[in-house]
C-alpha cells in the first residue's frame, strides 16, 4: 500500500497537498462565519444548521472508517463489531455525564479508554479467529453488547439515556473534526512505523509474519485497541452532541457496515481512502435519506449501493486514481471476470 | 422436576425451529463458502407468504410450506445467478457486504409491502397441546419440529442420493476439479443457494406459527443460524440437527437462569459462539474445518 501511494499521478501528487489544504482550511474557517461577531463584520454566512449536522456526521464517519481501516484494512481482520466500541464510548459519556454529573470533557477522556479496554478483553480470544469466523464473532459482539446494555436499568434500559443539552454546533463540529484528523494522522503514523509494517505483514501472510518475528497476537490486539479507542472517542462525542442515546442509535449494525463500505470503496489499507469513502458515501446516503417513509428508500438505496460497489469496484476508487487502472468499461469487465463464477 | 422436563421439551421444540433455519444457511456456507447475511430476510419472506395465504385464503400454515419453498427457490436461484455469482471468487468480505446489502433491500421491500405491523398466523389449533401429566407440548411447535426433521431428511437425501447432490458436494469439495469433470458451476451455485433459500422459506413458514412477525423479525435468525452451525459443526446435515436442538436447549435453559430473560437471546447466542469457537472450533460433530 505504501508503494502504491508513491505511484500517484503527478497532477494529484502536486495538486493533492494544496487541494487538501484548501479543503481543510475551508472546514476549519467556514464555521467561524456563523459567530455573531463575524456576522456583524459583514462576512457571508457559509454554514447553517444543516451544514453543521451533515459536516459533523461526515467527520464522525471519517473517524469510524479510518479506525476500521486500522484493523480491517491494514491488519486484514474484517471487524463487524466496531459499532460496539462506538456504543461503549457513547454510553460511557452518557452515564458519567447524566448520572454521575461529570463534566463532558473529563468523560470524553474516559470513553476511548473504556472502549480500548473492552477491545483488549474481546480481542484476545476473537483475534485468534479468521475470515468468516472473526467477522461473525465480532458481529455477535456488536449485537450482544447492545442487547446487554438494553437490559441494564442504570443504563436507561430500553428507554435510553438523556444528556443535558449543549447547544453549540461549533463545538461539536470542531471536536469531531479534530477526532477525524487524529484518526487520519494515527493511520499515517502507523503506516510509517515498524508497527505498521508488522500489521501489513500480518495481513499478507500471518504465518510468515510470525516467522520473521512479528508478535502477531500483540500487534493484532494493539491494532484492535487503537481502532476501538478512536471509535469510542467518536461515540463519546456523539452522545453529548445528540444528547440522547439508546441501543438503536449507537449500536446500529448498519453503521458498522457503512464504515466498512466507506473504507473498502475508498480503498482499504490506504491513509486517505477511508476519508474519501466516508465523505462521498455519507453525502450520498444523507441525500438519499429523509424522514418517514423516505427512510425505507434510503435503506434500499444503501443496499443497492453496497451491491454496486462490491460487484464493480472491489479494489476501491483509490485504485483508479492510484495509477494502477482507470475507471473504464474495460476495467469493470475485467473486474467482473476476475471475481465472478 | 416437571418444570425442568417442561423446559427441556420447550428447548427441543425451539431447537426444531433452529434446525429448520440453519439447514439452508449451513448448506450455502459449506458449499459456496458464503456466510449469507440475507438468510434472515429469506426466512421472513417465507413467513409473510404463509401469513398472506392464511390471512387471505385461510390456508393452513403447514399446507402453505410447499408454496414458501417454491417461491423462495425461485428467488434464491435468481439472486445467486444474477447477483451473488458475480463476486463468488472475491474475498469473503465482499460476499459479506453484498449479502448484507441484499438483506437491507429485501427487508425494506417487505416493510413497504406489508408495513411494520405485527402479523401472526393463528390456526384454530394454535392454543392446543398434548398434555402428559403436568407437561404440555404445543401441537404447533411439535409440528414445527417434525417439519424440521423432515427437512433434514430431505436435505440428506438430496445430497447423498441424487446426481444433483453429488454435483453440489463435488463443487463444495473442489470447484476447479468439479468444473473439469463437466459440472456447470454457475448452475450448481445457483441451485445450491436456491435450495438453501427454499429451506429458509419453509423455516419462515414454521416461525410465523409460533411468533408474531415483522419485517425485521428475521434478522436475529442469521446470527443464530451461524451459532447453530458453529455449535454443530460445518459440513454435515446431522451436525446441524444436533447443533440446532442443542442451541434451542441452551437458549431456553439460559433464559430461565436467574437474572436473565428473553432480552438476552442474542447475547446467549454470542456467548455460545465464542465458547465453542475457542474451545472446540470444529463444533460438536463437525469434520475438520
Amino acid at each position: 500500500m505504501i508503494a502504491r501511494e508513491r505511484r500517484l499521478p503527478r497532477w494529484l501528487r502536486r495538486g493533492g497537498l494544496p487541494i487538501g489544504g484548501l479543503a481543510l482550511a475551508y472546514l476549519i474557517l467556514a464555521p467561524l462565519t456563523s459567530i455573531d461577531a463575524a456576522q456583524q463584520a459583514g462576512l457571508p454566512l457559509l454554514t447553517d444548521k444543516l451544514w453543521f449536522r451533515i459536516a459533523t456526521t461526515v467527520a464522525m464517519f471519517v473517524v469510524m472508517a479510518s479506525a476500521w481501516n486500522i484493523i480491517g484494512g491494514l491488519t486484514g481482520y474484517a471487524s463487524f463489531g466496531n459499532v460496539a466500541f462506538f456504543g461503549l464510548g457513547a454510553y460511557t459519556v452518557g452515564v458519567l455525564v447524566s448520572s454521575r454529573g461529570w463534566p463532558f470533557a473529563l468523560a470524553l477522556v474516559v470513553a476511548p479508554l473504556v472502549a480500548a479496554v473492552f477491545a483488549v478483553l474481546v480481542g484476545i480470544p476473537l483475534l485468534r479467529l479468521r475470515g468468516h469466523y472473526f467477522a461473525v464473532a465480532t458481529l455477535g459482539v456488536g449485537v450482544a453488547v447492545g442487547e446487554v446494555v438494553n437490559n441494564i436499568g442504570p443504563l436507561g434500559a430500553s428507554t435510553g439515556l438523556f444528556l443535558p443539552i449543549v447547544r453549540s454546533d461549533l463545538l461539536f463540529f470542531y471536536l469531531m473534526l479534530a477526532a477525524a484528523i487524529l484518526a487520519v494522522v494515527t493511520t499515517w503514523v502507523i503506516l510509517r512505523t515498524r508497527f505498521g509494517y508488522g500489521l501489513l505483514a500480518i495481513r499478507e501472510n500471518e504465518e510468515a509474519a510470525a516467522v520473521i518475528g512479528v508478535n502477531t497476537t500483540f500487534y493484532k490486539v494493539a491494532a484492535f485497541c487503537i481502532a476501538a479507542a478512536l471509535t469510542g472517542l467518536a461515540g463519546g462525542i456523539f452522545a453529548q452532541w445528540n444528547s440522547f442515546i439508546n441501543q438503536e442509535n449507537v449500536f446500529a449494525i448498519t453503521n458498522n457496515v457503512q464504515m466498512i463500505l466507506m473504507a473498502v470503496v475508498g480503498g482499504a489499507g490506504t491513509v486517505l481512502g477511508p476519508v474519501a469513502g466516508a465523505v462521498v458515501l455519507k453525502l450520498i446516503i444523507e441525500t438519499l435519506a429523509g424522514g418517514g417513509s423516505a427512510a425505507v428508500y434510503s435503506q434500499i438505496g444503501l443496499g443497492v449501493l453496497l451491491a454496486i460497489c462490491v460487484i464493480f469496484i472491489p479494489r476501491g476508487v483509490i485504485d483508479f486514481f492510484g495509477g494502477r487502472s482507470r475507471l473504464s468499461l474495460r476495467y469493470l469487465r475485467q473486474t467482473l471476470r476476475e471475481t465472478s463464477a | 422436576m416437571s418444570q425442568f422436563t417442561q423446559q427441556i421439551i420447550l428447548g427441543l421444540l425451539l431447537g426444531g425451529i433452529y434446525v429448520a433455519v440453519a439447514l439452508g444457511f449451513s448448506l450455502v456456507w459449506g458449499i459456496l463458502n458464503i456466510v449469507n447475511l440475507a438468510h434472515g430476510a429469506l426466512v421472513i419472506v417465507g413467513a409473510y407468504i404463509t401469513w398472506l395465504l392464511f390471512d387471505r385464503l385461510h390456508v393452513d400454515p403447514f399446507l402453505s410450506l410447499p408454496v414458501d419453498a417454491l417461491a423462495l427457490f425461485v428467488l434464491g436461484y435468481a439472486l445467486q445467478r444474477g447477483v451473488i455469482n458475480r463476486v463468488i471468487r472475491a474475498p469473503l468480505l465482499f460476499t459479506f457486504l453484498l449479502t448484507f446489502g441484499i438483506n437491507l433491500v429485501i427487508v425494506s421491500l417487505v416493510l413497504l409491502i406489508f408495513t411494520a405491523d405485527f402479523r401472526s398466523v393463528t390456526p384454530s389449533y394454535s392454543g392446543n397441546g398434548l398434555h402428559l401429566g403436568s407437561v404440555t407440548i404445543p401441537y404447533i411447535r411439535l409440528g414445527g419440529l417434525a417439519v424440521a426433521l423432515l427437512l433434514a431428511g430431505i436435505l440428506w437425501a438430496i445430497l447423498n442420493r441424487t446426481r444433483i447432490g453429488a454435483a453440489i458436494l463435488a463443487v463444495g469439495a473442489d470447484r476447479d476439479a468439479a468444473q473439469l469433470v463437466g459440472i456447470d458451476l454457475r448452475h450448481i451455485y445457483a441451485l445450491t443457494f436456491a435450495i438453501g433459500a427454499a429451506f429458509a422459506g419453509v423455516a419462515g413458514g414454521i416461525i410465523s406459527t409460533s411468533q408474531s412477525i415483522t419485517p425485521t423479525a428475521g434478522d436475529p435468525y442469521t446470527l443464530q443460524s451461524f451459532a447453530v452451525v458453529i455449535l454443530g459443526g460445518l459440513g454435515r446435515v446431522s451436525a446441524t440437527v444436533v447443533g440446532g436442538l442443542a442451541f434451542g436447549l441452551i437458549e431456553v435453559l439460559g433464559q430461565s437462569a436467574p437474572g436473565l430473560g428473553s432480552g438476552y437471546a442474542g447475547a446467549i447466542a454470542f456467548v455460545v459462539l465464542v465458547i465453542v469457537l475457542v474451545v472446540r472450533p470444529r463444533g460438536l460433530l463437525g469434520r475438520l474445518a
